[in-house]
């Protein structure tokens, strides 16, 4: 199972996959542990709103994240910790966000999982995430507009029944008519929120949807991160190259509840014993000390290094101060000019 | 008989959505020619699009009004079109056909000047266009309030001013007027004491008073009087016998609060002194307690304070009742007011000879008598008990030894 | 020379596009075809690749705008029919409303909404949305009702640094006239007196302006002198000006075209009847269009929205109160 080599050296891409692999396994790893430290927290009533994990998904999300590069868009989905810190977000971003911080991005005014920095090509999500697709198609239209999108792509993420809005289906007919650098990553994960795939879709496989819309099609075992990133890397080159916006469709099972506040106890037992209720991670880990790429003890200390650097981090965030109500500027434009200063909010 | 085939008008239609105007480029078809219901007659060209005007029914062009290369509004009449009477019938149209969008196409920006009052739209706000307490003479709105506080003036100052708002209520411009015209009089300050007088008075007039009245022989206090030293005022002996009454039965001199009748906690009772621009009223403490002579010295010490406006604070307020003596002015008869926080006013007029009959000497003797008045809160009291109370008063007063 | 209103928002954004290479504009049928009601006629060609037609896909123009936006540019968007952007009204209220708010990147767009009725316009061609768009935080709502106003609003528009809601009114795309376009305007934000008037403050926006302004003489003729005041934008509301008025006339009548439930005229009440009770001499009164869906027959039509004759009759009964 070897890569599409960009090189003619069939032993360079050997080797420029094992990095790749190993990069994006730390990743994955990285989200795993830092998702299981959020949960605690959660538990321990640190965090106000939900939790949203990538258990599971981690594969999928880490291989996007590493074939992605300085420069191209990222509309994550809900689930793509690892693909984030792939793609560049610091862990620091992602802890202030979910315990308020007003240090954080989104400066206590967003939480956990609605957090991104725009600028830098990372778009903090709105709940309802069909909607982000087309914010990806903008930022494209602009930069080729400006002619300087070069050889930039958009990815956007989505689980299976974020394919079900309109928005979605406005966004990749868009994508196709522009022709945009869209690659579309769809994490078919079984379940939205409670609901199977049979009440969400009538199709045999997402990716028929793919030739409607003008997009190339790819499908992808979303539990084998090999299998990831040869189809991630392949479908983005593709993109890159002016071919066209692709779409991933990467079957898996969510291996935890929507939320932490949900024992997810409707998921099909028979799922979790089939090739899809596989943890990537360990697939990824065996892969790893089967090609000699990492040992076992290699493993153990990522492990502990990671732990320490997300506690370290987790405290320091716990030091920093919440915010302040009345040190809010309460000023939603950002014309300060244009606002409207009597809106019946209180006693003038 | 000669019968006139019904006429159908070309109208510019409504091309598109907010489209004013279009013009008119040719004529397909010339007075005289027969077209059918839905033949191109004349191509018109707007912002939009060049677009062909079909005719509205079969029949004969008659005439075309509008020319070519020039603009007409939507709705405008372009021609007109003779039709069968057959055909009139289809269409469901007689002689007096008029489009009905003329109405409303000619748009109504710069258009309406009441022209179509039987076509008025009724707005959105039904029914009475205000609360029913917003209109009338009493409604004063918060500008007419707000402009009144910053004047000091009450409602009772607008009195006679007629208003020209719904109901007749006084608007703000009534009330602007009305301070205009005050502007052409000698205008004075009034004293304070005529201000608070004048505040304490519209205060007691919210509520319905009324007044009973008798007279009372006044020849056993005046020889009750002349061996008295010093010698209690008459008002003194009208003032006691209240009290006595009063603490016989305190319930006439209660104050109604909501649904609840307050009782007095003590009979104090004040009586009203005249002094310069206004009235004062000092107050004697627990009468039903002190006698006539243990009341004199002090009734006498306080008239003399209240002239110097000197009262001091335990002589003043607090009073269940109040005693006038009207007739000092050398009035028979009057209808006192009661103070804002009380219920009753026990007056006493002028003394005078008056022709009573004797029946032991069958003939008419003169007697010493003055009329003796209560005014009293309607809400607390009625006549039967205010009368009650007055007679007890009269009848006390006969029995000045017993004061 | 004579400019329509509508011309005036063409050459606005002419101008637009002319001064500023970060413009563009994206909608249905904008490029060769010039627009449904000619707001962009010429201007593709003028300005190659920058005039973009757009799928039926209200929701992803919109938010293609706000992306375009975090990249820099400043896109207007044309909504065919202001009835069709509750197609794309997520994105306006949820996306385009909280981005700033959220995450300190400002998103300059403006999205042109053909507004209000027009005869035969009918239920879904006739909308006056304003309210709803000024009901979010983060949204700056503008009603012009003039023709100088349609083309200094909409270079300001695209000038702000936040999402506006251009409510431009189809009716008035024809029948306004003006002899030459203005080379300066009020301020954003600021309210206009239309008309100065002595008893009677009216405060409306849009081509109500007009009605109003045909019901003062009217009132006039029963010896009234009815002041009004344009709104120009809804939001931010200029209660200033509106307060200013009243303070004059001690009368408030509020007059839309929108539906009456909490719409402008109720914001515009509620905010004098707080902030100025003690100015008002009569209790403050609206006139709206009726609540129900917009008709489609010209009689019906002619009877659901305010006009020239109900606001005078509104006037007056207000005035005699």
């Amino acid at each position: 199972m070897l890569p599409t080599a960009v090189s003619n050296d069939p032993l360079a891409g050997v080797a420029e996959f094992r990095d790749q692999f190993i990069r994006a396994y730390r990743f994955m790893l990285h989200a795993r542990l830092l998702d299981e430290r959020l949960a605690s927290l959660y538990r321990s009533g640190k965090i106000f709103g939900g939790v949203f994990l990538g258990r599971g998904q981690e594969a999928l999300s880490a291989g996007l994240g590493v074939c992605l590069r300085q420069g191209d868009v990222f509309a994550p989905l809900i689930r793509d910790a690892a693909g984030r810190l792939a793609f560049g977000e610091h862990m620091i971003d992602s802890i202030r966000t979910y315990l308020g911080s007003p240090l954080g991005p989104m400066r206590s005014r967003d939480g956990n999982v609605h957090r991104g920095r725009p600028k830098e090509g990372l778009l903090p999500m709105i709940s309802h995430l069909g909607a982000m697709i087309s914010v990806v198609n903008g930022m494209l239209m602009a930069r080729r507009m400006q002619k300087r999108l070069g050889t930039s792509v958009g990815a956007a993420c989505l689980g299976e029944g974020g394919t079900s809005t309109g928005a979605f289906h406005e966004a990749l007919n868009q994508a196709g008519v522009e022709r945009l650098p869209l690659v579309m990553v769809i994490a078919n994960n079984q379940y939205a929120y409670s609901t199977p795939t049979n009440r969400q879709f009538a199709c045999d496989n997402l990716v028929e949807r793919a030739a409607g819309y003008g997009f190339d099609g790819h499908t992808v075992d979303g539990t084998d991160l090999g299998e990831c990133l040869e189809t991630l890397q392949k479908a983005v080159d593709n993109a890159r190259s002016g071919r066209g916006p692709q779409m991933i469709v990467a079957p898996l099972l969510r291996l935890c509840g929507h939320g932490e506040h949900d024992d997810s106890s409707y998921i099909d037992p028979r799922l979790k014993q089939s090739e899809l209720g596989r943890d990537c991670l360990e697939i990824a880990e065996q892969r790893l000390v089967a090609e000699g790429w990492l040992s076992g003890e290699e493993i153990g200390r990522s492990r502990s290094e990671l732990l320490a650097a997300i506690d370290e981090t987790i405290s320091t965030v716990q030091r920093e101060s919440a915010p302040n109500a009345s040190a809010e500027s309460w000023q939603a434009l950002s014309t300060v000019s244009l606002r409207d200063m009597s809106s019946g909010t209180e006693m003038a | 008989m000669f019968t006139p085939l019904p006429q159908v008008p070309f109208v510019m239609p409504q091309l598109g959505e907010s489209i004013a105007e279009a013009v008119v480029v040719r004529f397909l078809a010339k007075p005289g020619d027969n077209v059918l219901a839905g033949q191109d007659v004349l191509e018109v060209e707007t912002s939009k699009a060049t677009m062909n005007v079909a005719a509205p029914a079969s029949g004969k062009v008659v005439e075309w009004f509008a020319r070519e290369q020039e603009s007409y509004a939507v709705g405008a009449k372009l021609g007109v079109l003779e039709v069968s009477a057959a055909e009139a019938a289809r269409l469901g149209i007689g002689d007096s056909f008029e489009p009905a969008e003329h109405e409303s196409m000619r748009g109504s920006v710069g258009s309406m000047r009441g022209d179509d009052t039987n076509k008025a739209v009724s707005p959105t706000v039904r029914g009475l266009p205000v609360p029913a307490n917003a209109t009338g003479a009493s409604y004063m709105s918060p500008r007419l309030k707000a402009r009144m506080a910053e004047l000091g003036i009450h409602a009772a100052d607008l009195a006679g001013v007629a208003g020209s708002g719904a109901g007749g209520r006084v608007t703000i411009q009534d009330f602007e007027q009305f301070l205009a015209n005050l502007e052409q009089h000698r205008l004075t300050g009034a004293s304070s004491m005529r201000v608070a007088v004048a505040d304490a008075m519209r205060r007691s007039w919210t509520r319905p008073i009324a007044t009973v009245g008798m007279p009372v022989v006044l020849e056993p206090l005046l020889d009750h009087r002349k061996v008295q030293s010093p010698k209690p005022g008459p008002a003194l002996y009208a003032l006691r016998a209240l009290a006595i009454a009063l603490s016989e039965n305190s319930a006439p001199a209660g104050r109604l609060v909501g649904n609840r009748i307050v009782h007095p906690k003590s009979i104090d009772i004040g009586f009203a002194v005249e002094v310069e621009d206004g009235v004062l009223v000092p107050v004697l403490r627990g009468v039903d307690q002190r006698s006539l002579g243990e009341l004199t010295a002090r009734y006498t010490e306080l008239v003399e304070l209240a002239r110097q406006r000197r009262l001091p604070t335990d002589a003043t307020g607090g009073s269940i009742a109040t005693v006038t003596n009207f007739g000092t002015f050398g009035l028979t008869f009057a209808t006192p007011i009661p103070l804002p926080e009380q219920t009753l006013v026990l007056g006493l007029g002028a003394g005078r000879k008056a022709p009573h009959w004797d029946e032991a000497k069958k003939q008419f003797v003169p007697v010493m008598e003055a009329n003796l008045t209560l005014s009293f809160d309607h809400r607390v009291l009625d006549g039967g008990g205010a009368g009650r109370l007055l007679a007890r008063v009269a009848e006390l007063m006969q029995k000045p030894s017993g004061l | 020379m004579s400019i329509t209103y509508l011309d005036a928002i063409r050459e606005a954004q002419d101008r637009a596009l002319k001064d500023d290479p970060r413009v563009f504009i994206y909608g249905q049928d904008v490029g060769a075809f010039g627009g449904a009601f000619k707001a962009t006629k010429n201007l593709a060609a003028k300005y190659p690749g920058r005039v973009i037609d757009a799928p039926i896909s209200e929701d992803a123009m919109v938010g293609a705008a706000i992306g375009a936006a975090i990249e820099g540019m400043r896109p207007i968007i044309e909504m065919q029919f202001a009835d069709f952007s509750t197609v794309g009204f997520n994105q306006m209220v949820n996306h385009a409303a909280t981005l700033y708010w959220r995450t300190g990147v400002p998103c300059p767009i403006t999205i042109r909404l053909p507004s209000g009725g027009t005869s035969g316009g009918g239920p879904f061609h006739s909308q006056s949305l304003e309210t709803i768009y000024a009901h979010f935080p983060g949204i700056v709502v503008m009603t012009p009702a003039t023709v100088e106003d349609a083309y200094g609003m909409l270079l300001s528009a695209v000038a702000i640094d936040d999402p506006v809601i251009f409510c431009e009114h189809k009716y008035l795309y024809y029948h306004l006239k003006a002899s030459s376009l203005p080379t300066e305007s009020l301020p954003i934000g600021k309210a206009r007196i239309a008309r100065q008037g002595r008893d009677l403050t009216v405060v409306t926006y849009s081509a109500m302006v007009h009605e109003c302004l045909a019901a003062a003489e009217v009132a006039r003729d029963e010896g009234y002198e009815v002041e009004i005041v344009d709104l120009r934008t809804i939001k931010p509301l200029d209660t200033d000006t509106v307060v200013a008025s009243v303070a004059r006339t001690g009368r408030l009548l509020c007059v839309g075209e929108a539906w009456p439930w909490g719409g402008v005229s109720a914001e515009v009440i509620a905010r004098v009847t707080a902030e100025a009770f003690d100015l008002l001499d009569a209790p403050p009164q609206r006139l709206n269009a009726k609540d129900t869906p917009v008709p489609y027959h010209p009689n019906l039509w002619a009877a659901h929205r305010p006009t020239a004759q109900s606001v005078a009759q509104s006037m007056l009964r207000l005035l005699r109160l």
